[in-house]
């Protein structure tokens, strides 16, 4: 026999207590997973040293990376939210066709392309920030900027 | 009575063989063909592996470059709830309670609901 009576209740129970006011705050992200993978490329270009800061803190924290990395979080998530915000002001149409093509094709970047080519040279032209895929094997044209692909729609 | 002889000029063939005509190619011609097709397809295969690597490797790097920045909202969302649920417990308590033997951050495998819903 419990000694807790069990509580129901049909209210999302979550705990909404901020942060502390002497931990700085940051606007989070806010984007979904659409949007999100649309500009990973331009993410990753621009945020790779943040990125890779962050993560390397928290492998050396031993354990305690959620409490101690919090400064190089921040700065991971002002770089992306500056990412996705300059995007926005240059390449609102292009992106928009971007992530609703993804979100109709099941996040398939391979469906995408034609309206990825048209993202991804607004970006370069207004931005100066370019997709790469590392480890890409040499004298291969990159997956994405294939003339003729096997798998997808050649559009 | 003379012995009867065969005919003059030796008797006809016997046809033993079966009279049907060999249709098609000879079988080397079929079996070459079938190795071309079979080379064409292996070939084609070979080219979509390549390819469906390279789309894997596409979709992972967008993944990896997505996820400090994924983690970072969690951790500090985690941490958010951490010092709040230490500073119930030192409402409660008094004190500040350590529940493992460890500095590590450990993820709280339950979380106590609130009686009423928090705004």
């Amino acid at each position: 026999m419990a000694s807790r009576q069990p509580r129901f209740n049909q209210q999302n129970l979550i705990d909404t207590t901020p942060l502390p006011e002497e931990i700085p705050k940051v606007k989070e992200l806010g984007a979904t997973s659409a949007p999100l993978l649309s500009a990973s490329y331009f993410i990753g270009a621009r945020c790779k040293a943040y990125n890779d800061d962050y993560m390397m803190c928290k492998t050396d924290a031993n354990g305690r990376g959620e409490l101690e990395c919090l400064k190089e979080g921040r700065k991971v998530t002002r770089c992306a939210a500056s990412v996705i915000d300059d995007i926005n002001k240059h390449c609102l149409a292009e992106f928009r066709g971007h992530w609703q093509c993804l979100e109709n094709y099941n996040h398939q970047l391979w469906n995408c392309r034609s309206a990825e080519r048209k993202l991804n040279k607004c970006v370069f032209d207004n931005l100066k920030l370019e997709k790469t895929i590392p480890d890409t094997p040499k004298g291969e044209t990159p997956v994405h900027l294939k003339k003729h692909m096997i798998f997808a729609r050649n559009v | 009575m003379p012995q009867d002889m065969p005919p003059t000029g030796g008797y006809g063939a016997v046809q033993y063989k079966r009279n049907l005509p060999a249709r098609g190619f000879r079988p080397s011609v079929y079996l070459g063909i079938m190795g071309a097709i079979m080379s064409y397809g292996f070939y084609k295969f070979g080219q979509s592996t390549r390819e469906r690597n390279e789309l894997a490797r596409e979709k992972m790097w967008a993944r990896i470059y997505l996820t400090p920045a994924l983690q970072a909202e969690e951790d500090r969302d985690q941490v958010r709830r951490y010092l709040a649920d230490k500073a119930r417990e030192k409402d409660l308590l008094g004190t500040e309670t350590k529940v493992y033997h460890s500095d590590r951050f450990v993820r709280p495998t339950f979380a106590v609901t609130p009686e009423k819903e928090l705004k």
